[in-house]
Order: C-alpha cells, then structure tokens, then sequence
C-alpha cells in the first residue's frame, strides 16, 4: 500500500495520478466513517464523492506540518456534519432516538440487521454525543491517534483522548445494559 | 450472572454493507466528476469563448455590412457628401419604414451589447 507521503509527492507532480493513489488507500476507509455517522448508504455515498472531489480541489491548501490522513477525515466529516445539518429528521448528533428499526430504515436495505450484536454496538455508538462518537469511531475503527483524532476534531490530544474513554465506558455499559 | 461487554466479541464487524462493485464506481465517478472539472475549467473554455466570440464578430461584421449597403444606396446624390451624423440621419430618415425597423433590430440585437452569463469566468 501505498504510504501518504508518496501520494502527497505524485500529486504535487501529476494531480490526477497522485489522486488516483489517495483514492485507491482512502476511499474504503472514507467511506466507512462517513457512513458510521450518517448511516444511509445513499447519504454516505453522495457526501463520500463530494469529499474527494474537494479533497482533490483543497490539495493546495493541505499543510504538510500535518497528518494527511488527518487532514483527508476532516473534510469527511465536515461534509458528513453538512449533511446531518441538512437533514431536518436527523437524530444522528442528538443521538436519543436511535432505534433498531431506525438503523435499518436509515440504512436504506445495505443493513445486516441478522449480526444483532454489531447492530446494537452501532446504536451504542449513536447514541453518544457528537465528539464522543467521533473520538470512539476514529480510535476503534480507523486506529487513529489522539493527535490525528484532535486534528480531525480541531480539539485537543488530551480532550479526545477523555472523550474516547468517556465513549468507550458508555458504550460498554449500553451493551450490558440494553438487552 | 455478571457479564461485561467485550470488544473482542465484535472487532471491527458493522451491520452495514455497500452493492457489489461500489468502490470501483464510487473512484470511476470522482475521477469523471474531476476530469470534467479541469477539462471545464482550462482549454475547452478558452476555446469555447474563442469560438463565441469569432461567431460575434462575424455577426457584427456582417450587421455593419448590411448597415454600410443600406445606408449608402440611400446617401443623397450630391457634391456635399461627407461622412457627417446629418448625412447618416438623413440617409436614415430616407429610408422606407421597413428598412429603418431593420436597422432597428440590428442594433438592439448587437452581439456586443448582450449580457452573458457565460463570459464571466
């Protein structure tokens, strides 16, 4: 695979070549946090290509003194808060009436709902607030350290890193508690 | 009986999937949507104005033929024929209702004189 280095360099020199690179490590990864917050498959697809486009429209103002990765997930999320924004039914960043049957709705028919212990585990993680989920989400799936987690946030290390745990002991107690 | 959670039950599983061959169309779409972005946004609009603006000057090369034709068949025939206002106004005022209301239209329909949206780049 290649590393962010690498298709930081290409793009410099050939845009489109180097982008090819970025979507090639990035669009899976990508994708899945963006469809982790905004849970319709349809929804995440659309925010997914409008990120990468603007990825490939921002590179310019990309700062190397940063994560790439970092920088990539932030304008992921971004577009994926702008969609929830939007969304006047949204209840994704109030997170207090996520149900199963929501979850399946919402995931417009690309939704397992037979793994019912994965399916619970996303209402847990929906159910937190905003920053908890994000700090959760971006640590436990994308493997994220609190710097990258705190860029991606524009938060700090250590605020992301209490919200991880915070999230994490949340999380725990849902799947004990919500049978 | 006392049970905990364990992340390890689950791992990184999701109850979310994506139709088959999505990430290839997903890449395909994004690089289309980008290479019609450059493609719109350098030579093929340079060219398109060039080509619109040679379609304009045509158009007004040949609206100032007509204008020259029409005008000078109806010039008074004397010695005092210099390029004056008066001798185009009164070129113009000899001419038959039908050729005033040509020459009418021409000018309110001057390429150069239309707003275009297009040309804003």
């Amino acid at each position: 695979m290649v590393n962010d280095k690498e298709i930081i360099s290409v793009m410099r020199q050939n845009a489109e070549e180097g982008f090819q690179l970025l979507m090639a490590s990035y669009k899976e990864p990508v994708y899945w946090h963006i469809r982790r917050l905004v849970v319709s498959h349809a929804d995440a697809q659309d925010v997914a290509q409008e990120t990468f486009v603007r990825i490939f429209r921002n590179f310019q103002q990309y700062n190397e003194a940063n994560s790439f990765k970092a920088w990539i997930f932030r304008i992921a999320t971004n577009e994926a808060l702008r969609l929830l924004g939007k969304l006047k039914n949204s209840t994704m960043l109030s997170l207090d009436d996520v149900t199963a049957d929501m979850l399946g709705t919402k995931a417009d028919g690309h939704f397992d709902s037979s793994d019912a212990i994965t399916m619970k585990l996303q209402q847990a993680i929906l159910h937190l607030p905003a920053k908890q989920q994000l700090a959760f989400t971006l640590r436990y799936y994308d493997e994220m350290t609190y710097e990258e987690i705190a860029e991606v946030a524009g938060s700090t290390a250590a605020s992301m890193k209490v919200s991880y745990n915070i999230a994490k002991e949340k999380i725990i107690a849902y799947m004990n508690n919500n049978d | 009986m006392d049970k905990t959670f364990d992340f390890e039950q689950v791992g990184k599983r999701m109850p979310y999937n994506v139709p088959d061959g999505f990430f290839d169309q997903l890449e395909q779409n994004v690089m289309a949507e980008i290479t019609a972005d450059n493609t719109a946004t350098e030579k093929p609009k340079v060219k398109a104005r060039t080509v619109k603006m040679t379609f304009r000057i045509l158009l007004a090369a040949a609206a100032a033929v007509a204008l020259f034709f029409v005008v000078t068949k109806n010039l008074p025939n004397d010695d005092t024929q210099a390029d004056t206002f008066a001798n185009v106004e009164l070129a113009y005022n000899n001419l038959s209702n039908e050729d005033q209301e040509f020459l009418i239209e021409i000018y309110e329909e001057d390429v150069f004189m239309i707003e275009n949206e297009e040309m804003d780049y």
